[in-house]
């Protein structure tokens, strides 16, 4: 990312690319722009899991609207259909069949979205809003899980409209990432706990933050075998830090690195950078 | 620190236990921690030096005890990106003759600390990173006080729910204010003279609670803070509701709401405005030499794992550090619901604990506490405070889930 930094016109900021008034940087990667995208800042991305035919994506923005696209072998993108909620959008996340789409929100609900009906329908509740959506499957049970700002993290059956399971946070849940059996929550103050997802949710470690400043994103990571065995989080200070949940040797195997900083020091590591960590 | 001669001809006899300068060594060996900084030599091969008794250690071998201990232990300074020439002379501009009689180990390391709080802050200032962020001086430290943690989203939510109200002045206001409040605490830990520093450093952060009510939006500040009543109720109490947390353990009448904020990290314990329930990490150390809180700190500092033990640390403050406390509350009862809280983490205090410590069945988790748990800066509570069932608590063998009591234990109950 040499552009930021250079002294054109947007250099520092970092962000806001509002084309410079000579040349058009606005695409400079020359990316596939998505066809009617949201009004306002898009909150997260969703790709559709594998099991689905076809590629869709799923945009929740801060114009309270969560989107659907197909995209195309081609690079085409079609809007699909769209939901509303009453606040910002988020988190979004897939079921993993792919009829379903589950929706965070700042109204403090999440919605379960059924493309196939277009209908959505409320599943969850909580005190303040909710910020992170995960579907989680398990051999011998199904549910979403929410984490919210109100420090709880709350497991939903979509069928009833009261929680599985409640789990206090230490404090308002910033990011997560579930990938059975593993399950790992950050939360403001620099706080971070593992659980284990299996038979059903319980806390599995709190571990102390490898990272001096707030914590924005985590994703977990697997090992050869395909199982979850670490994660990897990042702070606002654009640091990441690997942690091994039982590695061998432990002051060896996890690290923190610094990655997206110009020349000065840049801002948060987006969960983008997660997607492609975990996913590829 | 003088550059080793034989280290540059490859055929150092010490190794890492050399007292002088190899350039590029701790860089390589630091790599392996983290990988482009590579200033972790300075808390290596210093603290290596010390554990030698003799002057110059005649032991070859490189796999070392020391070797061990060493990457458990120190802190890696890992935000020293900048200029590894000028933060290693930096650091090493604290008297390093090792020939002289060593100070004790912790002082080296707070001086360290210290420099690196420093260059933190001045990197964070300049680079314009996210600013409503806790801190904490290294990994697995307890947050620095006068922090709040505010991420993007929820200001960003703030700016929405105020435009809808057409109240975006005050939105402003409030954050300026946060803004300079942030300032502030940045330039005081810039500036902060050795004294300062080892009182924040030794957690009870006694002396640095006294700016933070100042800081901590107070009074004065509570009104306009109240009155756009900020993320989640958007009452205009005069107690000014959290910046972002229902105010659950609202101090009644005090006015530094925000200091619930830094509830962490804040060791508010004294402070009278910090009211929060979470004394724990302020806690327990006001006896404590700052070489020893030093290692005391990061198993009582586990962040969140452990605010609502206020009892906890304290009552490891009246032995000795470590494993005689652990007992009292490692009643090895596992849980279901909560697993076990930080095994990982208080390793290093209760050495026999197994594992659990997994009593967190402080099920109301944490901090939030009610209002029982004033702020206490005792080490222990007198007996006459305690309600029947704390006092049952401290009496039984063991704790039992879901009623381990959050005040220290009474004096009179220790065996020490």
């Amino acid at each position: 990312m040499s552009l930021f930094g250079t002294t054109s016109g947007f250099g520092t900021s970092g962000t806001s690319m509002f084309g410079s008034t000579s040349t058009d940087n606005h695409n400079p990667m020359k990316d596939i722009e998505v066809t009617s995208s949201p009004d306002d800042s898009i909150g997260c991305l969703s790709f559709s899991p594998p099991t689905l035919p076809g590629n869709f994506l799923i945009a929740g923005s801060w114009a309270n609207d969560v989107r659907c696209w197909e995209v195309q072998d081609s690079g085409q993108t079609i809007p699909k259909a769209q939901q509303m909620h009453t606040g910002p959008v988020l988190d979004v996340c897939w079921s993993d069949d792919g009829s379903k789409v589950f929706t965070a929100s700042c109204d403090k609900t999440a919605k379960m979205w059924d493309l196939n009906s277009n209908q959505a329908i409320q599943i969850a509740q909580h005190d303040a809003p909710v910020k992170t959506i995960h579907w989680i499957k398990a051999p011998n049970y199904s549910c979403v899980m929410t984490g919210s700002w109100d420090k709880t993290l709350k497991f939903w059956d979509t069928r009833s409209s009261n929680p599985m399971m409640v789990l206090q946070l230490p404090e308002r849940c910033y990011c997560a990432d579930v990938i059975y059996p593993m399950a790992v929550v950050a939360t403001a103050e620099r706080g971070l706990i593992v659980y284990q997802l299996e038979n059903q949710p319980s806390e599995f470690r709190r571990i102390e933050s490898p990272l001096k400043h707030q914590h924005r994103c985590v994703a977990i990571f697997k090992d050869k075998q395909n199982k979850p065995t670490g994660f990897a989080l990042g702070s606002i200070e654009g640091r990441v830090a690997i942690h091994y949940i039982n590695p061998p040797n432990p002051a060896k195997d996890n690290f923190t690195f610094k990655c997206h900083r110009s020349n000065g020091t840049n801002t948060s590591a987006p969960q983008d950078i997660y997607a492609l960590i975990v996913r590829v | 620190m003088t550059i080793c001669q034989f280290f540059l001809q490859g055929r150092c006899r010490f190794g890492d236990r050399c007292w002088n300068e190899h350039p590029g060594a701790g860089g390589a060996g630091g790599g392996r921690q983290q990988q482009p900084s590579g200033s972790n030599r300075r808390g290596w091969n210093t603290t290596s030096q010390r554990y030698s008794s003799v002057i110059q250690p005649s032991s070859f071998s490189k796999s070392t005890p020391w070797g061990g201990s060493r990457d458990q232990e120190k802190p890696s300074f890992s935000s020293f990106d900048s200029g590894a020439s000028t933060s290693r002379n930096r650091g090493f501009g604290v008297s390093q003759n090792p020939f002289a009689s060593p100070s004790p180990d912790g002082q080296k390391d707070e001086k360290k600390l210290l420099e690196g709080i420093i260059k933190d802050m001045e990197i964070w200032e300049s680079s314009g990173q996210w600013m409503f962020s806790v801190y904490s001086p290294m990994k697995k430290k307890p947050n620095i006080s006068g922090f709040t943690d505010i991420s993007p989203e929820e200001l960003r939510l703030e700016y929405h729910n105020f435009l809808t109200s057409n109240n975006l002045q005050s939105y402003l206001n409030s954050l300026q204010q946060l803004i300079n409040q942030w300032r502030n605490r940045i330039n005081e830990l810039k500036s902060l003279n050795t004294s300062a520093n080892i009182a924040l450093l030794s957690d009870v952060k006694d002396g640095i609670n006294q700016p933070a009510p100042a800081f901590g939006f107070g009074s004065t500040n509570a009104v306009t803070f109240g009155s756009p009543g900020f993320p989640v109720n958007n009452s205009s109490s005069a107690n000014a509701q959290n910046f972002s947390f229902k105010p659950s353990s609202a101090p009644s009448g005090s006015p530094p709401v925000f200091g619930n904020t830094p509830a962490f990290g804040a060791a508010s314990s004294a402070s009278s405005a910090i009211t929060t329930s979470v004394p724990a990490f302020g806690f327990g150390k006001p006896a404590i030499t700052s070489a020893a809180s030093f290692s005391f700190k990061s198993p009582a500092a586990t962040g969140f794992g452990s605010p609502g033990f206020s009892g906890f640390p304290t009552s490891m403050a009246a032995g000795s550090f470590g494993a005689p406390g652990a007992p009292a509350f490692g009643s090895g009862t596992s849980v279901a619901g909560f697993g076990s809280l930080g095994s990982h983490s208080h390793t290093a205090f209760s050495k026999s604990s197994s594992n659990t410590f997994g009593n967190s069945s402080i099920s109301t988790s944490l901090p939030v506490s009610n209002g029982s748990t004033t702020t206490d800066n005792k080490l222990f509570t007198p007996k006459d405070q305690l309600t029947a069932e704390e006092l049952e608590q401290f009496q039984s063998k063991k704790f039992t889930l879901g009623k381990i009591p959050l005040k220290p234990p009474p004096t009179e109950l220790l065996n020490i």
